[in-house]
């Protein structure tokens, strides 16, 4: 597994700004990726971001591929007004709750703090044998990943 | 807090014009609500599109209206009224099962014991439980008789409880049907239990317990009404068994047989004449899948309703593997899988009511439900004419079965894979973060219950919060689905052109009669979820002449039936579908249950049914990715005479929408391409293509590669784009598939003035018209073989 970058490396230092410009980017767009459109707005010509930057894509993947308790997310608290952070529980019937008090007037900013709150949430061997926990004998229905 | 004070559904889809349509409300909090008719013409609240469009209209039912809170009592069950027999003094019970959530989390939603077969209310009667820990319980009143030994999730136990009365002597069986090597023993546990068994009116109950009598108004719509069932299991339930006596362990497993009534020496095997003389009841679900009635082959015929619709045709705890289809082995599929949040039927009381004006335009509208608070909800509904009273020679057919398989959907935070899916976080909207509390409402197909089973049935008698405009869904951070449907009703509004709806139950339940009387049929963007009856319709139709106009991408994808037992209630009232060897699955169906309940037929794709995807419109599914979307360009095939009429107005080199309101683009989300091999006609015409333009979150399908490796993205894969394609049917028919779901949401970009509009604005006009369609050229009538595309024999066309 590709390690995440440690806090304070260069390697961090660009992700993080490839990744917000590739947001910036996106404002506009009904819909998100982690790529440059050409023109701010339009996804007629998209690059950079995770299509040229591995270390920048494979850690995005890791991040997505957590399990649902406890991962970030993003709450639209009025529709096309405001958003916020939130985090799901991991339990039927508990909805997700919010984590900051920060409120958003675009939902494409949220994605880039999530990814920052990530980077320091995660260890820079997540994943690897020292992290094995007894979970790790069962899937559960993340679907995509189970 | 609450997410949503106002939730609310009505008793039908489509309502004729002069027929009554019924709507339930729950107003949880004000005294009151006020209750408009509207036209709705377009729910997407992107600033960059037109806007939320929807016109009030006059009706009997706007204005005010009294509030009440109405609640769904979901969780599936059996019941039996209280009877004498029931009232015994001592008791055998016993049933297999199969429980999938014996031991829950303290927060979980329905936290607590659960009942497998109970006569139990407050403290007065008997049954067999899962307690609080995970373990078998034997209940008599007030007294607990527990194994201590935690029941193993997704495993077959057998269970039995005596209580002998005269010796207050109640013995608890456990046995687990595998045993592995450091399972500790799990003896049976016996007691002494001073106590005569107090009986009340409460029913005997399979798959939960009686919670309450209660008159209040909210208990009204549970079953039976005023009696509020608690503590519903989450498993299977095979072969229940109540004798009304303290049966020995040799009884209890000749009991295993169930009764056998009429024993003679010529049939049957089972308990003796003298043995069968304590059975109350014994239940065979394997009698009856296809309904929702619990058989009772015991002397008294005490058959159970069966509540909230759980999954039957399910594997029993005798399953041997040799057969897959319950239908030839039913005695193999004697059980039930019941979940707590199974749902059927909210059974709420009517709020308001309309009955149609005769000749009522035939349209999509809603009834918008506001308070003064600022609290807001909307109850689609469509007017369909009656057939033989058709409005218009355009017809839309709204994809109300994939609504009701997308209804209620809970993935964005439930599924923690969504997120590779869509490659960015997910977006909750407040409808999501209501349903996220109140599972009641039941899931989506594309969920797994509550227990972590795939769901597999749909009610539409229940609020379906993601059938709303201004309805972002996390998939596409945009509209989807019914609110994505309407930007093609905004764009037929826009352009002046006079159309229909129809629903697919319309077309399930009328066949070719409810097409035949229109020029051209329009799709929605996504229509993937179809009953066979439905395709046979659309088939019947574009070979006699009819021409469709697919909208979308992924259609025609998943076997769906309607479930019989519900037809009393209308039409369509519970959808099935099973997720079966191959497709895009959220959930997998286990080994042995592929068969819908419902009909006995095989579920799945409809692939694997022999109907190929791209047989109905000309494409079929081949990739889906959901962060953006990307455009078309024309390929030399669009100057074909046979088609060069369709782009009219657009200059070869255009890109074909590269904008739109889902995704940015007109090619995104789920896209189809033509492929001759898998049921595309031989003459199929692809007349633009959006190949290489999309990211890496776009994958091919698996049921297109059968084998894992790199290069299936839309960075890499030749599989992965969109192909707009048009192909002739017979008598002057014909098929345009535009092949994307993100397509229709191009339609609205600067109010319909693009170049999408454009060319579906020349296909419709050539598609309505009547009669047949001009005669393709002479010289295109020629011998096609499907190995003819293939290199080196692919021939340039002129």
């Amino acid at each position: 597994m590709i390690r995440i970058p440690p806090k304070g490396s260069n390697e961090r230092g660009r992700l993080i700004a490839e990744h917000k410009a590739c947001i910036e980017s996106m404002h506009g767009v009904p819909g998100c990726t982690i790529l440059r459109c050409g023109t701010p707005g339009d996804t007629t010509e998209v690059s950079g971001g995770i299509h040229e930057d591995i270390v920048l894509n494979r850690v995005l993947l890791r991040m997505r591929a957590q399990p649902a308790k406890g991962k970030l997310l993003v709450i639209c608290t009025k529709v096309e007004k405001e958003w916020r952070i939130g985090r799901a529980s991991g339990i039927r019937g508990v909805p997700p709750e919010f984590v900051t008090d920060k409120v958003y007037d675009n939902e494409q900013d949220p994605q880039h703090d999530i990814f920052l709150m990530r980077l320091d949430e995660f260890s820079e061997t997540d994943g690897y044998p020292e992290h094995f926990h007894e979970g790790w004998k069962r899937r559960d229905d993340g679907w995509a990943a189970s | 807090m609450s997410w949503m004070k106002l939730t609310g559904y009505a008793d039908k889809f489509g309502v004729h014009p002069g027929d009554t349509i019924k709507f339930y409300v729950n107003c949880d909090g004000p005294d009151k609500f006020d209750a408009q008719l509207v036209k709705m013409i377009h729910g997407d609240t992107n600033p960059r599109g037109p806007g939320v469009i929807e016109h009030d209209l006059d009706a009997s039912f706007n204005g005010s209206h009294k509030g009440m809170k109405q609640v769904i009592h979901s969780g599936s069950y059996g019941f039996v009224e209280d009877k004498p027999q029931f009232r015994v003094n001592s008791f055998t019970i016993q049933c297999w099962v199969w429980p999938t959530t014996p031991k829950t989390h303290p927060k979980y939603w329905k936290h607590g014991a659960q009942g497998l077969v109970t006569k139990w209310h407050n403290g007065n009667g008997y049954g067999i439980f899962i307690n609080e820990e995970g373990c078998a319980e034997l209940r008599v009143n007030g007294e607990k008789l527990t194994t201590s030994a935690p029941l193993r999730d997704h495993a077959w136990h057998f269970l039995a409880a005596t209580f002998d009365a005269n010796t207050g002597e109640a013995i608890l069986y456990h046995e687990p049907q595998v045993v592995y090597a450091l399972d500790p023993e799990v003896p049976p546990v016996k007691a002494t239990i001073k106590e005569n068994i107090k009986h009340d009116g409460s029913p005997v109950v399979i798959a939960g317990y009686t919670g309450e009598h209660s008159n209040d108004a909210v208990a009204a719509s549970s079953v039976p009404a005023g009696i509020v069932i608690s503590g519903h299991y989450n498993g299977k339930i095979d072969s229940p068994r109540i004798c009304d006596r303290a049966l020995s362990r040799a009884e209890i497993e000749t009991m295993k047989l169930g009764a056998q009534r009429g024993l003679t020496e010529r049939r049957n095997a089972g308990p003796t004449g003298e043995l069968s003389k304590c059975i109350v009841a014994a239940w065979d679900f394997s009698d009856g899948i296809n309904t929702i009635v619990g058989k009772d082959h015991g002397p008294y015929v005490f058959d159970a309703q069966i509540v909230n619709c759980p999954t039957r045709a399910m594997t029993g705890h005798n399953f041997t593997g040799q057969n897959f289809d319950w239908k030839h082995a039913p005695q193999e599929y004697g059980a039930i899988h019941f979940h707590d949040d199974d749902v059927d039927d909210a059974r709420w009381q009517v709020s308001f009511e309309w009955e149609v004006p005769e000749n009522y335009e035939s349209d999509s509208y809603c009834a918008k439900l506001t308070t003064p608070d600022g609290d807001e909800d909307y109850i689609p509904f469509w007017v369909v004419p009656r057939v033989g009273q058709e409005q218009a020679k355009i017809a839309v057919m709204i994809p109300t079965i994939s609504y009701m398989a997308y209804a209620n959907e809970h993935l964005a935070n439930n599924a923690g894979g969504a997120e590779l899916l869509v490659y960015r976080v997910p977006i909750m909207q407040h409808q999501n973060m209501f349903l996220a509390e109140h599972r009641e409402y039941g899931g989506s197909i594309y969920d797994t219950h509550t227990d972590g089973s795939g769901l597999c049935l749909s009610s539409r008698l229940r609020p379906i919060l993601s059938i709303r405009p201004q309805y972002d869904h996390f998939l596409m951070q945009a509209p989807w689905q019914y609110p994505a449907d309407l930007h093609l009703i905004y764009w037929l509004n826009q352009m002046g052109y006079k159309y229909d709806v129809i629903t697919d139950e319309d077309v399930n339940y009328d066949g070719l009669a409810r097409i035949e009387n229109y020029n051209v049929i329009i799709t929605g963007s996504h229509p993937e979820h179809n009953s066979g009856p439905q395709l046979d319709a659309l088939h019947d139709y574009t070979q006699r002449g009819g021409r469709l106009m697919y909208m979308g991408a992924d259609a025609w994808y998943w076997v769906h039936s309607y479930h019989p037992a519900y037809d009393d209630l209308g039409r369509g009232i519970v959808t099935e579908m099973r997720r079966c060897e191959s497709g895009i699955r959220t959930w997998r169906a286990d080994p042995g249950e592929y068969y819908h309940q419902g009909t006995g037929e095989l579920g799945g794709m409809w692939r694997y049914r022999g109907r190929y995807l791209h047989s109905v419109a000309g494409t079929g599914m081949s990739s889906e990715g959901f962060d953006i979307s990307s455009y078309y360009s024309r390929t030399p095939e669009s100057n074909d005479p046979r088609v060069a009429w369709a782009f009219e107005g657009i200059e070869y080199d255009e890109k074909l929408g590269n904008f739109g309101l889902v995704g940015g683009g007109a090619a995104g989300t789920e896209l189809d391409i033509v492929d001759t091999m898998l049921g595309s006609p031989p003459h199929t015409l692809v007349v633009a293509t959006s190949a290489g333009r999309h990211t890496e979150g776009y994958l091919l399908v698996m049921e297109d590669f059968g084998f894992n490796q790199q290069g299936l993205d839309g960075t890499q894969h030749p599989r992965v784009r969109s192909d707009i394609a048009y192909h002739e049917t017979p008598n002057g028919g014909a098929c345009f598939a535009f092949s994307s779901i993100a397509f229709c949401g191009s339609l609205p970009w600067n109010n319909g003035d693009n170049n999408i509009s454009k060319l579906v604005g020349n296909v419709l006009d050539r598609f309505s018209q009547d009669g047949p369609l001009p005669d393709a050229p002479k010289d295109s009538i020629i011998h096609r073989g499907r190995a003819d595309y293939d290199p080196p024999m692919n021939k340039q066309r002129k």
